[in-house]
């Protein structure tokens, strides 16, 4: 019976797991979307800033 | 796992940095300088001397090329990272807490703090790279005061011109820095001092640390507070571990308070926390004193420990950390 009861809580113990990760990698997943759908690129500005200063 | 020590300062350390390659750490440190080491045996590479007082915080850009510092001497230094000369200094009136620099290695935010009338402040300037760097403008291309609480961390974010900061009240907030307004604040995401702040590599997401004995991830956009990790000690810093779903927390009971609260033999170490389940998986011993600083390295191959002690410890993990998947082989995005 112990046993069974150990059982039961490491099932739930997984369980649990499994739905922190799963929520986790959904709003990781969700971050990188946005990320890349903003299009917001670190070189691009940098490019852009340059050529700025050229034209002044 | 045998930590390599790095001994060369002569007082506390306050903050300690990995460049992005990994092969050098920077440690500034109360003894007025900054040391620069070669993380794979811990041989000190350089100092940068010119400081006249505690330097408190460090950056170092991407390319290895500029370092940044600012200090109790009430100034910013720029430098050159393979000479160790000093480039440009700006003056202000009062301590620099805390330097940044941006993605691009473009500008460089940095908080200053409140004393003698003057308010904190938040400056960001632009760096103009050409030539040896020498040629620096004085004056910030944005500053502002954050209103309420004085700003005790901050760092870009990956949204355009805005900033995260971590306050003395516990806040963080973000800022609009072209603009100064507080764009987002979540009051309550500490109950004390905030003590650190370190992005995630695509910066969507952070992890501050607080007095309050606990450390959070936020999101950097939406300010919600994803995870978090509460200790039986006040923190000095936190970490995000690389390739590896864990989080570093490190700090400790000041000396001058130990004799007001229960002494535990041995509470100056890092712990590591795992970062989703929120559950603590093992802790690593070593400083005589609190932990300031923790940084780990861009792969995740080792990490480093500034403590009030003046000592450095490098730890480079050993296969058993690689392979060791204490959770099961779940899969967990960075």
């Amino acid at each position: 019976e112990d046993q069974r009861e150990t059982e039961t809580v490491n099932t739930e113990l997984l369980a649990h797991r499994r739905r922190l990760v799963d929520e986790w990698n959904a709003w990781r997943a969700r971050s990188k979307k946005e990320l890349a759908e903003e299009g917001y690129d670190h070189t691009k500005e940098a490019q852009s800033e340059e050529e700025k200063e050229e034209i002044e | 796992m045998r930590p390599i020590l790095l001994q060369g300062h002569e007082r506390s350390l306050t903050q300690i940095k990995y460049n992005r390659d990994g092969d050098l750490l920077f440690s500034c440190s109360k003894d007025q300088v900054i040391n620069v080491w070669y993380t794979h045996n811990g041989e000190r590479l350089g100092t940068y001397d010119g400081h006249n007082g505690t330097v408190w915080t460090v950056d170092v850009d991407s390319e290895s090329r500029f370092m940044i510092s600012g200090a109790a001497d009430n100034t910013l230094r720029l430098w050159n990272v393979a000479t160790g000369k000093c480039l440009y200094t700006w003056e202000f009136p009062t301590a620099v807490k805390r330097v940044a620099f941006s993605e691009d290695d473009k500008q460089v935010v940095c908080i200053t703090e409140q004393r003698m009338g003057y308010q904190c402040a938040i400056r960001v300037f632009n760096i103009n790279r050409s030539g040896e760097g020498t040629k620096q403008s004085k004056e910030p291309a944005h500053m502002f005061n954050p209103i309420g609480s004085k700003a005790t961390v901050c760092a870009f974010t990956s949204q355009p011109g805005i900033i995260f900061t971590g306050h003395e009240s516990g806040k963080v907030s973000l800022f609009n820095f072209k603009t100064g307004e507080e764009v987002d604040n979540n009051e309550r995401a500490h109950g004390d001092v905030v003590t650190d702040l370190q992005m995630s590599p695509d910066k969507s997401y952070c992890i501050t640390s607080s007095k309050d004995k606990s450390a959070r991830i936020h999101d950097t956009k939406t300010l919600d507070v994803i995870k978090t990790f509460t200790t039986e000690t006040p923190l000095n810093s936190a970490a995000l571990a690389a390739n590896k779903p864990y989080v570093l927390l490190g700090g400790g009971q000041e000396a001058m308070n130990v004799t007001t609260t229960s002494t535990r033999q041995g509470k100056f170490e890092t712990r590591f926390w795992h970062k989703v389940f929120e559950e603590e998986v093992g802790r690593v011993k070593g400083h005589f004193g609190p932990i300031n600083t923790i940084a780990v390295h861009p792969k995740g191959l080792s990490y480093a420990s500034g403590g009030e002690d003046g000592f450095v410890r490098v730890h480079h993990f050993d296969d058993s950390y690689f392979k060791t998947q204490p959770y099961g082989d779940l899969q967990i995005e960075d």
